[in-house]
């Protein structure tokens, strides 16, 4: 099958006197048209929720500007319920040489087969992956208190996940896509836990003495990168999850470390300390092995909330002109590139699955809500908004 | 723990807890090293492990003055440092009577970052305790973070009365 286009992230360095200027554009920066008139679904609200579901994923993948009628590209397709469930298939067809691109069908809840038919269009034209069939959890606090939620990656389908009526905080997903990690105090003092979505179990990882947090799980799932204080002083650790041996990896009496992340391969981790005597945090690399910490922020005044994509590139929260914005920063040479800065703030990145996206906390006059960022052109897009605040939003691996 | 919880996605969960205990021994900490050569004042910790968690207690909050912070800061200030000697005084008369230092931050900054600067504000709080002679093992810290706001402010004023360690009296 031939690729409509091909996509590369290239980074252009403008190199100016006082500082590197990092820019992440697409090579072909154009949206592909595609005509959508030709998607034939029953009245029904599910057939309808489908194909609204399909045209906001196309828009929001940033490769497709969907119209109703020309184009370069074509979908026909039907979607209508069968058996409690909604039956819904197409093909797209390129225009100028009628060569088929796609053709498949789905059997399922509307939104779910909606997401799954827009990332299996996106493969098929561009040989990139989608992000819209990804769940989001994140932190909300409509209850009055902090509370888990799960959502799509579209912002649609919010479930509340947890009911602990405590603070539940600082949510991240296993690799396997079906655990979420986490710290709760329904136990009176910040623990680490783990919730198994299939089973609807959750337990304990980490109850030491004074702080468990910042918990994140290795990309072959044995281990969990955490801080601790159990020594005197919150430090990075390592815990094997089935042996339960701890490894400590830094040893600053005089700083604290946040937020650790593995790398995609999972040799060395990300993370945040304020070991700079600053008293700001900034970004460091360190080895699985332990070892000196490499820093890798060198932008902003305060580096934090680090996301190491699956693209290798770390996205963070970095404090410029008054304000957080998202940076994404290259770990091998320190590149920095910022995303958007219109005057809001921009707090804990986390990338799709597509490694263009990113998702963030965006918050104006302290109202917190989730936003849809693009690393190569398109205007940030509110995923979740209102019904009190909305924090720290994790995408899944896939 | 008073209360219990409820999980939304089904399950009552008893929390298999592994309890992953921490090291029990305690370095022993000399009265005095704290308090005389300012160790605890340029933010120096990590030499007082934590033992494992209080239980079969109840805890008795609001019974001291806070200590409050500088921003980013997780010094006690010299004029913060009766507050804690207070304390001191009235655990070292009631021996059978812990404490738990809770630390708190104002909203500025990340949430992440904020839960380890509580921490450290709690912990520079139990190292000073600590020197004056009372036993680590009688003291435990938990961080809140920017979770627990006393003022729901947005200023200068609310951050300064955030930005505090409160004494929870447990026994």
């Amino acid at each position: 099958m031939k690729k409509l286009i091909l996509f590369t992230l290239s980074i252009v360095i403008s190199a100016s006197f006082s500082q590197a200027q990092v820019r992440v554009v697409k090579s072909a920066d154009r949206k592909i048209t595609i005509d959508l008139s030709g998607l034939r679904t029953a009245g029904d609200s599910a057939s309808q929720t489908f194909s609204q579901t399909l045209e906001k994923d196309l828009r929001l993948s940033g490769w497709f500007d969907p119209v109703r009628g020309g184009g370069e590209l074509r979908l026909n397709g039907t979607a209508a319920p069968s058996g409690g469930e909604l039956k819904a298939g197409g093909q797209v067809f390129r225009l100028n040489d009628q060569a088929m691109l796609f053709s498949k069908n789905y059997n399922g809840q509307p939104r779910a087969i909606a997401h799954r038919m827009a990332d299996d269009i996106v493969e098929a034209v561009t040989g990139h992956k989608g992000f819209a069939s990804m769940r989001i959890v994140l932190v909300g606090n409509r209850t009055g208190k902090k509370e888990l939620y799960l959502c799509d990656g579209d912002g649609g389908g919010l479930r509340q996940l947890t009911g602990e009526g405590h603070i539940a905080i600082a949510p991240d997903w296993g690799p396997d896509g079906n655990t979420i990690i986490y710290t709760s105090y329904m136990r009176n003092f910040p623990d680490i836990c783990r919730i198994d979505l299939n089973k609807s179990r959750r337990e304990a990882l980490a109850s030491y003495g004074g702080l468990n947090t910042g918990s994140s799980i290795s990309p072959d799932g044995k281990d969990l990168a955490l801080i601790l204080s159990k020594d005197g002083n919150p430090e990075l650790y390592i815990k094997n999850i089935r042996s339960g041996k701890l490894t400590r990896l830094t040893n600053t009496p005089r700083a604290a470390e946040a937020s650790p992340d593995w790398s995609p391969d999972g040799s060395r981790l990300v993370y945040a300390s304020d070991q700079s005597g600053t008293g700001k945090p900034q970004l460091y690399i360190i080895s699985r092995e332990g070892g000196t910490p490499r820093r890798i922020s060198s932008r902003g005044t305060e580096n934090i909330a680090p996301d190491w994509g699956p693209n290798g590139l770390i996205a963070c929260a970095s404090r410029t002109g008054g304000h957080y914005a998202i940076a994404v920063i290259q770990p091998s040479s320190g590149q920095t590139s910022y995303l958007v800065s219109d005057g809001a703030d921009y707090e804990d990145p986390s990338w799709a699955p597509d490694g263009r996206h990113i998702v963030a906390a965006r918050s104006v006059n302290y109202q917190s809500s989730i936003y849809l960022l693009d690393t190569v052109s398109d205007r940030p897009v509110a995923l979740l908004q209102g019904s009190g605040g909305w924090y720290s939003p994790a995408c899944s691996p896939q | 723990m008073k209360k219990s919880a409820s999980f939304v996605i089904g399950m009552s969960l008893l929390l298999a807890v592994s309890t992953l205990t921490g090291c029990k021994s305690l370095k022993k900490n000399p009265a005095g090293v704290y308090g005389s050569d300012g160790l605890y004042g340029n933010g120096a910790n990590g030499s007082l492990g934590m033992g494992d968690r209080f239980t079969g207690g109840t805890e008795h909050p609001g019974m001291f003055a806070p200590v409050y912070f500088d921003y980013d800061s997780a010094q006690v200030a010299d004029s913060e440092r009766s507050k804690i000697e207070t304390v001191a005084q009235h655990l070292k008369q009631n021996d059978s009577v812990a404490v738990i230092i809770e630390g708190n931050c104002d909203e500025r900054g990340s949430n992440e970052y904020n839960l380890t600067l509580g921490e450290r504000r709690a912990q520079a709080v139990r190292a000073y305790l600590a020197g004056l002679g009372i036993g680590a093992d009688r003291i435990q810290t938990k961080s809140y973070g920017e979770e627990k706001p006393v003022n729901p402010g947005h200023d200068e004023a609310a951050w300064a009365a955030n930005r505090r360690g409160e004494f929870v009296l447990y026994y």
